[in-house]
């Protein structure tokens, strides 16, 4: 055989086998073609064989030739598996095409409920003030509810929360405030006490859209050597801003609770209008969020702590009130309702 | 309480304070004003007229002609239908263009054919408050006194262009309960000056009074009286009605109304007897005997008790000390000798007389807080000088007076230190600007270098203390000028304790199950129990009373919170939820016995209940709740916190016999959970119901908190699946047991669960088949084939031994 010959019944094997791949589609026939152009029996072997016939100077040169073109059909032969591997997934994906709008597969989860839910924000503000949290009894004494708290018996002030009575020394307690006595009692004579306390209070008020016979409160209480009113305005502005935002402040208005001496009513900046003025602040752009005041010295006194060496600050408010103010609910019977298409869209972290 | 502008102009100089700046600084002083209301309510052109004549309409039997005199040229002829019409009255007229209450326009009309220059007025027109008038004065004209000036603007004749204001005193301001206390204190917190007269010119004749008076009781500390003759109960005049209205106090008859002003003026509650009702001429303050009675003013018959104060002659009570006055010494028209009387009666004895007879008079309401021991004498005289210029009364004999060893009338000293002030409000006010305050407030202070004495005047009773006198210092000096500051002392943690922490994780828990927390009320009534089916003597019987409750649904307290989130269900059912589950942690109160005599225990729990259907989902069919989300919550809780308990039937009445089981750690009941009895879900409107509850005290005391890890499985484990054959009413549970004890023998046995459990075809009726899956493992070597097949058999056996289990062929 002369090389000549060889060489170009291998160029003409080589465009054959080209032309045929660029026909083939599928995985299928490429492994046919790989058969009939590569394999064993392939004519690329056949020509290999008749390499021997050649004669020893022209062998390698035409040996060489052999394996660029095998190479260059084992790459063609790559490429177009690659190329159809590809397509063959881009079908199959294009198949299995689903509807990405349709809802995805829930585990139903429930929700806080509103007011512990401001609670929980609340205490989180409080603990990272130092404040520990504490918890009592809602049936109390009298001696607890009012007496420890410089509300004497027959006292007119005691108008001031009109109370379910058990017996006449048994109580719902009107206020968490007896938490107050009973944990610097408790404390005593620790100090600094800091201790916030919520729970549920009861007064004989009529159930209507502000008013609830049941609620809940968070008490407020410091002692220490050396607590002055300007720490609660500072205790409580810091709790406003935490809860309601960096704009907040405080304001004081003097006012009256038999266990405070100053006492004072605090409002806070309107939180529906930021202080512009709107129907939830009667345009006065403040709310009244708080009570709040300096203990009194007789209740220090009564609970230990010698009033010319100690003082202390306390608050109270209502996470119902904060509730309805943040979440928009004007009603706070629908607190109390416990319907669950109002609960669900508390369902959010 | 409401208090009219006009009348504290008159002792402090408002020419400068609009009533919605003095209600600010009132506010801002700590007197928060309510609303400020202005007494003309849209009256414009309306003056006095006289009705000089009448005619009947031509063509409307109801409707008069008249001739008005308002003032002008001409009479005006004025068409009224209002039935007490007559000739010879003063009566408001609106002229045509005049303006009424409601945006009413006056304009001149004809009426059924006779021309009407405007129109005569009832009292409802031109916006008085008739609930305070008399009956007379609310139907038909208003009639005005004779002697009124005829075209006088009415807006000036009734003050109408006076503005009240709606104060919301805080009880310890019972000196701002009159005129001259807030006179006062407006004049310390504008730094004005008031005018208040501090005493009363009134001559009284130099002989004794005609009357005694004699105090036997400790709580009257002192009681004066004087006697005033030839008085006529006429109406007092127009000035002083309408002062007594805008401050919400009903005109009555000149003498009455003079108690009243005067109350209202000075704070010190007056009262008028008849005298000649007084037996012996001889008044007695007393305790009432048991079982007394007195019919009060109100045409009540009051049973009294020895804790009450009562005025009484040396026959009978005549009045309730401070409370109300009695119907056998009141004041008649015919009434021309009068006694006034003015004194000082304990405040809470005051108070509890009047909680017990259901009585809030003005009079009551001041003595409970305290009055002014200083004015009694004053208000007399005051009350002595109206009277005599307005009712032409002869002032017959001096004072009666009666006193005890308790008055005393002295200004109180109250030590006071500026520096701990200063300490104690934060804030660097100035001795001198403490001066200054006190000054205004009329304290007088004797200074003794660092400690003050301050002087605080009879009429401020809620000064007794230093800390009293900071506030003072304070609320003058404005809340607002407080710096903020932030606690010096130490630092503290703030932390939530163990039962915190799991009531938060619980919470979590099963919030993210699905769960809803709800809030309901804690009293409720033996009605709502009655789904429960308790026997006799249940102690959930136990429900303690509130002594006067507002309703019967809410009448005891709470032993149980199923019918509390029963209650939840049915209402969520009602409004188109078609299921859901919800979670509480709520209190019992739980008694002994009763009545209680100390505090109940308070147990916490939190309950669970799961009522109607899943929510059906793309992916999910709606299905019932049943025992097993129950009790998937329950053991997802006891789980988490490492607390193993065991399940046992419970025997609960209203929970499903067969359906429930009773959670039980070392031998105590620390929960329930099982579907509801229907009887007692039929008693709620519910059907089938799932409840559980688990006491939180239990779950504080038995939760582990400590966490080691084991060490993680070197050598490759095995599992075995068994399915075994067993009667019906095998305990699965029970079997599960059983394999955990084989644990203690069979090291290599490591754990058993449970992964199905089929009845019907292929299996006997009266049996069930259940899939057991068995893990085994060796710390330190691979098992073989023949060690696991053992410790199999082996617990093939135990079990055939204990529920007779069988290999399902």
């Amino acid at each position: 055989m002369d090389l000549e010959a060889l060489k170009q019944e291998l160029a003409t094997l080589h465009t054959k086998a080209l032309q045929e791949l660029e026909d083939v589609q599928d995985t299928k026939r490429l492994g046919e073609w790989r058969v009939t152009y590569l394999g064993k029996k392939s004519e690329l072997t056949t020509l290999s064989k008749q390499m021997g016939q050649l004669d020893a100077q022209t062998r390698p040169l035409f040996g060489q030739l052999l394996n660029e073109r095998r190479q260059a059909l084992e790459s063609a032969f790559t490429s177009k598996r690659e190329a159809i591997e590809s397509a063959e997934q881009n079908a199959r994906l294009a198949a299995e095409t689903i509807d990405v709008t349709l809802p995805g597969r829930h585990t139903d989860v429930g929700a806080v409920h509103p007011i512990s839910r401001v609670i929980r924000d609340i205490e989180d503000i409080f603990l990272g003030m130092g404040f520990m949290i504490a918890d009592g009894p809602e049936v109390e004494t009298d001696r607890y509810n009012f007496e420890m708290l410089n509300l004497p018996k027959d006292h007119p002030a005691r108008d001031m929360q009109d109370t379910f009575y058990i017996t006449d020394e048994l109580l719902m307690r009107t206020h968490t405030s007896p938490m107050q006595v009973r944990t610097m009692e408790q404390m005593h004579p620790h100090a600094p006490i800091k201790v916030i306390v919520p729970g549920r209070v009861y007064r004989r008020d009529e159930d209507d859209a502000t008013h609830s016979h049941a609620f809940t409160q968070i008490e407020g209480l410091v002692v220490d050597q050396g607590i002055r009113m300007s720490d609660l305005k500072g205790v409580l502005e810091a709790f406003a801003k935490a809860l309601f935002g960096e704009h907040q402040r405080v304001r004081l208005r003097p006012s009256y609770f038999p266990f405070t001496e100053p006492s004072a009513e605090v409002d806070l900046v309107c939180v529906h209008c930021q202080g512009r003025g709107c129907r939830v602040c009667k345009d006065t752009g403040w709310i009244e969020i708080l009570g709040a005041g300096m203990v009194h010295p007789r209740v220090l006194d009564m609970a230990g702590y010698d009033s010319s060496i100690y003082s202390g600050f306390a608050f109270g408010m209502g996470p119902e009130r904060i509730a309805m103010l943040k979440y928009g609910i004007t009603d706070i019977r629908q607190l109390y309702q416990n319907d669950l298409r109002l609960l669900r869209q508390f369902a959010k972290v | 309480m409401k208090v009219s502008y006009q009348w504290l102009s008159e002792y402090v100089d408002l020419r400068d304070m609009s009533p919605e700046q003095l209600a600010e600084a009132l506010t801002r002083g700590g007197l928060a004003v309510d609303g400020i209301a202005s007494r003309n309510q849209g009256v414009e052109g309306v003056v006095v007229g006289l009705v000089r004549d009448m005619e009947q309409h031509p063509d409307a039997d109801r409707l008069h002609v008249c001739q008005v005199d308002v003032g002008q040229d001409e009479l005006l002829q004025i068409v009224c239908g209002a039935p007490n019409v007559a000739p010879g009255q003063k009566v408001p007229v609106a002229l045509p263009g005049a303006k009424l209450p409601g945006d009413k326009q006056i304009k001149r009309a004809k009426l059924r054919g006779v021309t009407s220059n405007g129109m005569l007025c009832s009292a409802v027109e031109i916006g008085l408050d008739t609930r305070l008038l008399p009956q007379n004065q609310t139907v038909g004209l208003y009639i005005l006194p004779e002697d009124t000036e005829i075209g006088a603007d009415i807006v000036q004749v009734l003050h109408l262009d006076d503005y009240v204001l709606d104060i919301d005193l805080t009880p310890n301001r019972s000196d701002c309960l009159s005129i001259r206390g807030l006179a006062y204190e407006i004049a310390a917190l504008t730094g004005k000056q008031t005018t208040f007269p501090t005493d009363i010119d009134v001559t009284l004749p130099n002989e004794p009074s005609p009357i005694r008076v004699r105090i036997e009781s400790d709580r009257c500390t002192r009681y004066d009286a004087l006697v005033l003759t030839d008085l006529q109960a006429v109406p007092s005049p127009l000035w002083m009605q309408m002062r007594l209205l805008s401050m919400g106090v009903r005109p009555i008859d000149v003498i009455v109304d003079v108690t009243n002003y005067v109350m209202l003026e000075w704070g010190q509650p007056l009262h008028a007897f008849d005298a000649g009702k007084i037996a012996d001429s001889t008044i007695v303050v007393r305790q009432a005997k048991a079982e007394e009675t007195l019919v009060t003013l109100d045409g009540t018959e009051r049973r009294l008790d020895d804790d009450m104060l009562v005025i009484a002659d040396p026959e009978k009570a005549i009045g309730l000390a401070g409370v109300m006055g009695g119907e056998n010494s009141e004041i008649h028209s015919s009434t021309t000798r009068v006694v006034i009387e003015s004194a000082r009666f304990d405040a809470p004895s005051t108070r509890r007389t009047g909680q017990k007879l259901g009585l809030r008079s003005e009079a009551q309401q001041r003595f409970e807080k305290g009055i002014d021991p200083a004015v009694v004498r004053t208000a007399l005289l005051r009350a002595t000088q109206l009277l005599v210029q307005l009712a032409g009364g002869q002032i017959s004999g001096g004072v009666a007076t009666a006193t005890t060893d308790a008055e005393s009338a002295l200004a109180q000293r109250v030590p006071f230190s500026p520096n701990r002030c200063r300490e104690l409000l934060g804030c660097d006010i100035s001795d001198d600007m403490m001066h200054e305050l006190f000054r205004r407030l009329g304290f007088t202070v004797v200074e003794d270098s660092e400690n003050w004495m301050v002087n605080v005047p009879t009429r401020r009773p809620d000064i007794a203390l230093a800390a009293d006198l900071v506030e003072e210092v304070a609320r003058l000096y404005g809340y607002d000028n407080i710096p903020s500051t932030l606690p010096l002392g130490p630092v503290t943690i703030g932390n939530r304790d163990a039962r915190q922490r799991i009531l938060e994780q619980v919470r979590n828990m099963l919030v993210t199950r699905g769960l809803f927390e709800v809030r309901t009320y804690a009293f409720t009534s033996p009605e709502a129990y009655a789904p429960l089916q308790l026997a006799e003597g249940n102690r959930l019987r136990n429900m303690i009373p509130l002594a006067y409750p507002m309703s019967d649904e809410r009448r005891v307290l709470r032993t149980h919170l199923l019918p509390s989130l029963a209650e939840v269900a049915r209402y969520n059912l009602a409004h188109r939820v078609d299921g859901g589950a919800v979670f509480e942690f709520g209190r019992t109160y739980e008694a002994d016995a009763l009545p209680i005599t100390q505090q109940p225990r308070e147990r916490e729990v939190v309950a669970m209940m799961w009522f109607g259907t899943l929510p059906d989902s793309l992916h999910e069919r709606a299905r019932p709740y049943d025992f097993y989300d129950a009790k998937g919550a329950v053991e997802q809780i006891l789980d988490g916190f490492g607390i193993v308990v065991q399940y046992e039937r419970a025997q609960e009445p209203w929970l499903h016999p067969g359906r429930s089981a009773a959670i039980v750690c070392d031998g105590q009941r620390i929960g329930f959970v099982g579907e509801i009895h229907p009887t007692t879900a039929a008693g709620y409107d519910l059907s089938t119901t799932l409840y559980a509850e688990l006491d939180v005290a239990q779950l504080v005391k038995r939760h582990t908190t400590s966490l080691l890890v084991e060490s993680l499985p070197r050598f490759p484990g095995a599992r075995r699946d068994l399915a075994l054959v067993v009667n019906k009413d095998v305990l699965v549970g029970k079997m599960l047991e059983c394999i955990d004890e084989l644990r203690s023998k069979r090291e290599i046995l490591r754990f058993a669960s449970v992964f199905d459990v089929y009845e019907g075809k292929g299996i006997g009726e009266q049996q069930k088949s259940i899939a057991l899956a068995l893990s085994f493992g060796a710390d330190e070597r691979t098992l073989t084939d023949a060690e696991i097949d053992e410790a199999v058999q082996e617990v093939l056996q135990v079990l055939e031994a204990q529920f007779d289990a069988h290999l399902r062929g």
